[in-house]
């Protein structure tokens, strides 16, 4: 028998399988699946907004967005980013992007697709309203990486501004061609030159360095002092000695004499040093004060906007405002190049790498890629048809290309990516444009090979120079374009541009009549303008090489004119320079040649006559010695000689 | 919410209680592996499916959780280091190759220094975090709870009204 205590707790005994847990899992697969059918569509698409939003820094809108669990696809409609320096249009419009991914590889925790397509690609098209545009973060104390590299652009646009001396060449000409006067400007000027401080400043050192010098000089032993040395050497007994006292006696005061010469000689050389060392610091300070007079002239001529007239001033001044859309927009990119390319993928042994073995460096700890050859690698799009068809929407063109291979290890594949899109936007008036894009990471470095063509675009109202001066514009014309580059390590950058403008309709005009009626002469005779732009270099450091057929052209229209008023502006700044400056460079010149001159005479006199009484010495006290010795001698032989005699005589021979 | 909080209600009570001893530790140790491996991965959704599936304690499974991921934050230096020697094994390297092109096996994240190394440690410590969390439970049981029963607060408490109240809800309804 059971009691009912035991009853219950034989109901209450549980298998080790939680049965009862069926219903609320199955009611929360039911729930997972209904958000993923009605609801992550929605916030996938707004997410892709907003993050679209933060990197590129202005708004971009999806129309419509689908995924597919069983098919693992996606198709994004409607994609519209907002151009952030014109927010009322899009810089790029996107009528369909769609795309399948593999099961095969989702389940390898990896994305493949094998052909992805995006259609119906616009450009500049107006927006139904104003998108929205990130504003600048505010500025931090401490300078991020980005900003270091922001700091670093603004300073080389700042540098480059400055190497083309402003972009109002044409303006200096013509104020040039209108005959300013300057003479009243260089006056106010003179008083504040830095060379004329430095030679004032020097003139006063010199001074203070004369007057320690005289001081300096007196001290020295004179003429008298000299002569007082020669008199004692000349009372000193050396030869016909007596007595070896007397020999000691002489050489004793010799010595003393010599000492005392020695003594006046070292004083003599060591002035003699410290004088030349001053008069050699004293030279390099007026060399510097002599390239500070060439500076000061140079400082003068860009004062007065005196440039050369050359022709590689001239077109720099004319397409400056042309090209610097284009450089704003190439350093654009560099920047969000530098923010979203993913760094070199880290190598542990880089003499002996393994090509399927790739660690990425992650926040905390390392990602390996244990790929093989054929194998997945993370993420690879095969191929991407481009295709877009005129006639859909106005600003729609007829686009045909294909990006191959876009992946996260380009070393397993084996291959680069690579894009190519060729077509034309009749809408804009674009025809035949090519673009290929090669982005090789294979190598140890990433090369970015680039090429674009135009064949032929048009251009209205496009404003070349637009000064209070000057007015130069292309009403209308038809371009053609070439670039072609290679970016290595997104550091190293070669890039050459080729444009073209011919058909064109000049707008030209000046302030002055003589300009006016020259550049209307140039301009008339010059059918088509070329451009070239050559640069190669390291980011952010470019120097760009501007050339157009414009320039000589123009240096030409303007040379006879411009060149006169160019020298006598020159002329008037050199005379005014030699005025102010070369009379005390000559008052200085005087100054320090008495210096030298007083090296030279006083001191080292006093050096000759102090050596010509060592030597007196020494020969003096050698002669003593000399002259001791044959005195010995003879006195030795003597005695041997009386001793010799002395034993024959004993010896009876 | 609510049901996280009444699982640990239940943990608390069956941690007290004479039963579920197994239950409780292993609950534990499964926390152990949930908190030394990443949220997104593999592994631990093959816990939670354990979890869910078998009478496993959910609340000790979570408290566990919870507190190995503080552990497991201060480890992950030396789980790099471990990871890292492991992942870079010659020996291993096509065991992993074949791992990684592999279907699902990918999906555990092995291939990062720092999930493979706290793997390593979490499974190792599996075995004797269950039987050391069932000593610690036993011991708990028979010291403190025993200790606390005896007291006479607590007897005083137990003989209350709103304490009958109590075990007649728990029985009908807990």
């Amino acid at each position: 028998m059971t009691t009912p205590e035991q009853k219950t707790a034989k109901q209450k005994v549980k298998g080790p399988i939680r049965w009862e847990a069926i219903i609320p899992f199955s009611a929360i697969c039911l729930i997972i699946g209904l958000y993923f059918h009605f609801f992550f569509d929605g916030h996938l698409r707004r997410a892709l907004e907003w993050a679209g939003y933060n990197a590129v820094g202005a708004e971009v809108n999806i129309a419509n967005l689908e995924t597919s669990f069983f098919n693992a696809s996606l198709r994004i409609q409607g994609i519209e980013l907002t151009d952030a320096e014109r927010p009322t249009h899009n810089s790029l419009k996107i009528g369909d992007i769609r795309f399948s991914m593999l099961w095969d590889a989702l389940l390898r925790a990896k994305v493949v697709v094998n052909e992805a397509a995006v259609e119906q690609i616009e450009f500049a098209v107006k927006r139904k309203k104003p998108g929205k545009v990130k504003p600048p973060e505010p500025p931090s104390n401490k300078p991020s990486l980005a900003e270091q590299e922001v700091q670093k652009l603004k300073e080389q646009a700042l540098k480059e501004a400055q190497g083309q001396a402003g972009d109002n060449v044409l303006g200096d000409v013509i104020a040039m061609l209108g005959g300013t006067d300057s003479n009243v400007q260089l006056q106010k000027l003179q008083e504040s030159l830095p060379s004329k401080a430095l030679l004032e400043k020097f003139e006063v050192d010199l001074k203070t360095k004369q007057q320690n010098w005289d001081q300096r000089l007196k001290s020295l032993p004179q003429g008298k002092d000299i002569q007082a040395l020669s008199d004692r050497l000349n009372k000193i007994k050396y030869k016909d000695f007596k007595t070896p006292q007397e020999l000691q006696t002489s050489l004793q005061e010799l010595d003393k004499v010599f000492k005392d010469g020695d003594a006046m000689y070292k004083q003599v050389q060591s002035t003699g040093d410290d004088l030349s060392k001053d008069l050699k610091a004293l030279e390099t300070q007026y060399k510097e004060i002599e390239k500070q007079v060439k500076t000061d002239i140079k400082t003068l001529e860009q004062h007065f906007s005196i440039h050369q007239l050359d022709a590689k001033a001239l077109t720099i001044a004319v397409f400056n405002r042309y090209l610097a859309p284009y450089k704003a927009k190439f350093f654009r990119y560099k920047e969000l190049a530098d923010k979203y390319v993913p760094p070199n993928l880290m190598k542990k042994d880089k003499k002996n790498e393994d090509i399927v073995i790739q660690p990425h460096p992650r926040v905390e700890g390392i990602s390996y890629e244990f790929g093989r050859l054929n194998s997945y690698p993370l993420f690879w799009i095969k191929r991407t048809a481009v295709s877009s068809q005129a006639g859909l929407s106005p600003e729609a063109g007829n686009i045909k290309g294909e990006i191959l291979n876009i992946t996260s290890n380009q070393r397993l594949i084996g291959k680069p990516t690579v894009a190519t899109l060729s077509g034309d936007f009749p809408s804009n008036e674009i025809f035949g444009f090519l673009v290929r894009l090669s982005l090789d990471n294979t190598k140890d470095e990433s090369e970015i090979d680039y090429k674009l063509n135009v064949d032929s675009y048009s251009i209205s109202g496009k404003e070349l120079v637009q000064s209070p001066d000057v007015k130069i514009a292309f009403n209308k014309a038809i371009g053609s374009m070439g670039l072609e580059g290679r970016l290595t390590g997104l550091k190293n950058i070669v890039l050459a541009m080729n444009n073209k403008f011919s058909k064109i309709d000049y707008a030209v005009s000046s302030t002055n009549d003589i300009a006016d009626q020259i550049l209307k002469a140039v301009f008339a005779g010059i059918p088509a303008v070329t451009l070239s732009v050559e640069g190669q270099g390291v980011f952010p450091d470019i120097p760009l090489s501007i050339n157009s057929n414009l320039g000589p052209e123009l240096q030409r229209g303007f040379e006879k004119q411009i060149q006169a008023k160019i020298d006598e502006a020159r002329k008037k700044i050199q005379a005014m320079i030699d005025q102010e400056i070369g009379k005390q460079k000559a008052q200085i010149e005087a100054q320090l040649n008495q210096l030298k001159g007083q090296l030279d005479n006083e001191v080292k006199k006093a050096q000759a006559q102090l050596e010509d009484q060592k030597k007196q010495v020494e020969a003096k006290a050698d002669q003593a010695k000399k002259d001791a010795e044959s005195q010995g001698k003879k006195k030795l032989e003597e005695e041997g000689k009386k001793a010799l005699d002395e034993l024959k005589k004993k010896f009876g021979l | 919410m609510t049901l996280l909080l009444k699982q640990l209600f239940n943990f608390l009570k069956l941690l007290n209680s004479d039963t579920g001893t197994n239950q409780l530790a292993a609950g534990l140790a499964l926390g152990l592996i949930l908190g030394f491996a990443p949220f997104l991965s593999l592994q631990t959704l093959l816990v939670f499916a354990i979890i869910f599936i078998f009478r496993v304690q959910i609340g000790a499974a979570f408290l566990s959780a919870f507190f190995f991921k503080f552990i497991a934050y201060f480890f992950d230096q030396p789980a790099h280091l471990l990871g890292r020697a492991v992942l870079e094994a010659e020996g291993l390297r096509p065991l992993f190759v074949t791992m990684y092109n592999m279907p699902l096996v990918p999906m555990t994240r092995f291939n990062n220094s720092i999930v493979m190394g706290s793997m390593i440690v979490s499974i190792l410590l599996l075995p004797f975090a269950f039987v050391g969390f069932k000593i610690a439970i036993l011991k708990y049981r028979a010291t403190v709870v025993a200790r606390f029963k005896g007291t006479k607060a607590w007897k005083a408490f137990a003989a209350t009204k709103l304490y009958n109240w109590y075990t007649t809800y728990d029985k009908l309804y807990g």
